[in-house]
């Protein structure tokens, strides 16, 4: 039975699978990534994500057009990282208990205009594949990685522009800055709550498509709770990844990849208990994060609001 | 002083307000009346003896969790994995009530003693994961919630699935002498409100008045510091975690045998979550904890009440505690703004 699992159709089968589930993830945690990199740990990621996927499903639903759903994600997640940076920001919240609030509140927010909206679960057509012209046709690669929908190969390119901007840019500069010496960056005339700012609201968009990426590319359905605990593994990731959008990347696919490996040993009806298997990725991430913690730091101002000293 | 004094004591009214405020727009979009509402809710939360007596039964495992939380907040812990916590005490107690037969008297404090080690040893595990690998509580703490949820899925679907073929939704009822005796009618068990009001006060008591308490707070405040003057920060940081993980499992323990009757797919249903919402309303001052905690379980039970009345899910009751939670960050930051600068000494 298990040799079954080692035939090429499905290693390709859960390669692809793997590649497809980690966007979510991605997305979640490259935004949160540059959250953190200011020095603002927002935990509410996972509320954000289901306001975004609702938002998404919705519109799409109604309008029957995909890119204004992902339009509806995009502000919706953006109204709730502004929310996140009044919140950590401004009022120097603590960040470790308001997240758990936004997400309660996106949690049951988003199973409120379920109810009163859609009342039952509806399917749409999401985003489906394209294939990418010569590279689709590739055998074996092809099929993994270029017969995709957009927001999986969206996600990707997030990826080396999101080092791009962190490693390489005035802004990754000042993010940095901000995140691990806002006193210095504050003196040198960087606005630390406009930074901050920034990435929250950043965070935010991305979480929004993130759940869009749910919504109305991978599941084209919503019901409640759809993420279920999806966006809190993404802010760990963050930590796994060693706060670099490479690490994220690394983190992302081993996660989806053991899931996706683990939904087709229930395909092919093989007799382990899909819990034991669904429970790997996250012993997985314990121990990567006990290997992990050793060599990175965190940001040194991650969690503590600025104030200027007086 | 005197004034200032009096807002600490009252501002938690302030953000209730607020919220209520919000919740009545929210209620207006939504075409319902809101002064009909709220009495819905009121209705629903205190309107005969049986609705009164689940208020209560929901209020004793948030209290539990919440009292937990007032330990670990005071040694400086982020305990977000208290939800995982509560799932495992559950889980311990439930092996009990499956394996074991004997009469009550022996049964049920057996299972309590099994659940409230379940807690403290998933939450020994967050302590150790941060004293010895260094690793933050809150990260571990979200990994350990899921695999606490995933391990109950397992045993549910697996090993402990009913006879009569797994359902995905929960076990089989317990044995009756398996569970905790009821207030008449109800899902209210006295034994489990007498549990909760002997821990909040050997809580109020361990933290307010013992040299323990003062090292936490020392650890709390500044760990560096405490750890110069002599203080075993690890040993005192992993006591604190494993006590908050004990009241957490007792409150799960509350849940499997009064609530429910068998172990239930969403065992704890977020009550970890909303005890973080209820310390940060109280403000880590222990005596508001009882009262905001019962004012949360009123709302969220009065809004089951509300969803048949006025055809809103009950949902809403969960917006409202968190909005109310999100006036409070406001609010809590007016204190720092200078309203009253005066430190809190006497927390």
């Amino acid at each position: 039975m298990i040799a079954e699992l080692f035939t090429t159709t499905v290693l390709v089968g859960i390669l692809a699978s793997g590649i497809r589930l980690s966007t979510p993830y991605l997305f979640a945690s490259l935004g949160e990534t540059f959250g953190q990199k200011s020095g603002v740990l927002n935990l509410g990621v996972e509320g954000i994500m289901l306001l975004g996927a609702f938002a998404a499903f919705y519109t799409t639903f109604i309008t029957e057009n995909l890119w204004l759903g992902l339009l509806a994600a995009i502000i919706v997640g953006g109204i709730m990282g502004l929310a996140v940076a009044v919140i950590s920001v401004t009022l120097k919240a603590q960040q470790g208990i308001s997240g758990i609030g936004i997400y309660l509140f996106g949690l049951g927010m988003s199973e409120l205009l379920f109810r009163k909206t859609l009342g039952t679960v509806e399917i749409v057509s999401g985003f489906s594949s394209i294939y990418i012209p010569f590279l689709s046709d590739i055998p074996i690669l092809g099929e993994i990685f270029f017969q995709q929908n957009l927001l999986v190969y969206f996600a990707y390119i997030m990826v080396p522009v999101s080092w791009f901007v962190l490693s390489k840019t005035t802004l990754g500069l000042k993010i940095r800055a901000v995140g691990e010496n806002p006193e210095a960056a504050d003196t040198l005339g960087v606005s630390v709550s406009g930074v901050r700012y920034f990435t929250q609201i950043f965070g935010g968009v991305m979480s929004g498509i993130a759940g869009a990426s749910l919504s109305i590319a991978l599941l084209n359905v919503f019901q409640q709770n759809l993420t279920s605990g999806l966006g809190f593994i993404a802010v760990a990731l963050v930590y796994f990844g060693g706060w670099r959008p490479l690490g994220v990347l690394v983190g992302s696919l081993i996660f989806s990849m053991v899931n996706a490996l683990q939904l087709w040993v229930q395909v092919l009806n093989i007799p382990i208990p899909s819990d034991i298997a669904v429970m790997m990725p996250y012993v997985l991430t314990i121990l990567a994060l006990v290997i992990a913690v050793q060599r990175v730091r965190p940001p040194s101002a991650l969690t503590k609001p600025y104030e200027r000293g007086g | 002083m005197n004034t200032s004094r009096w807002f600490r004591w009252v501002w938690p009214a302030v953000p209730i307000a607020g919220a209520l405020v919000v919740t009545s727009l929210l209620l207006f979009l939504f075409g319902a009346a809101p002064f009909e509402a709220f009495q819905a809710m009121y209705q629903g939360a205190f309107g005969d003896q049986s609705k009164t007596l689940s208020v209560l039964a929901f209020w004793v495992p948030l209290l539990l969790s919440s009292t937990g939380l007032l330990i670990t907040f005071k040694a400086g812990l982020w305990n977000i994995g208290i939800e995982g916590q509560i799932v495992m005490g559950a889980v311990a107690a439930s092996w009990v009530a499956l394996n074991l037969e004997a009469p009550s008297a022996v049964l049920i404090p057996i299972e309590i003693v099994a659940a409230m080690l379940g807690g403290a040893l998933w939450a020994a595990l967050s302590a150790v994961l941060k004293t010895r690998g260094n690793i933050h509580e809150i990260f571990s703490g979200l990994a350990l919630n899921s695999i606490a949820i995933i391990l109950t899925n397992y045993l549910i679907s697996g090993p402990w699935q009913p006879p009569e073929g797994g359902t995905f939704r929960g076990t089989a009822p317990f044995q009756p002498s398996a569970l905790l005796p009821l207030f008449a009618n109800s899902r209210f068990s006295p034994l489990s409100l007498i549990l909760a009001v002997i821990a909040f006060i050997l809580v109020v008591i361990a933290l307010r008045g013992t040299f323990w308490g003062l090292k936490l707070k020392a650890i709390g405040v500044n760990l560096r510091s405490a750890f110069l003057l002599g203080v075993s920060s690890e040993r005192e940081m992993i006591l604190a975690m494993m006590f908050c993980g004990a009241l957490a499992g007792l409150g799960g323990a509350v849940r499997t045998l009064s609530w429910f009757d068998s172990l239930r797919q969403s065992i704890s249903g977020g009550i970890g979550f909303m005890a973080l919402m209820v310390v940060m309303l109280a403000n880590y001052r222990m005596f508001l904890v009882p009262p905001i905690a019962l004012f949360f379980s009123a709302v969220l039970s009065g809004s089951i009440t509300l969803q048949l009345r006025t055809q809103l899910h009950s949902s809403l009751g969960g917006i409202l505690t968190e909005l109310m939670v999100l006036f409070v960050l406001l609010f809590g930051d007016w204190a720092k703004l200078g309203i009253f600068r005066k430190k809190d000494d006497d927390g």
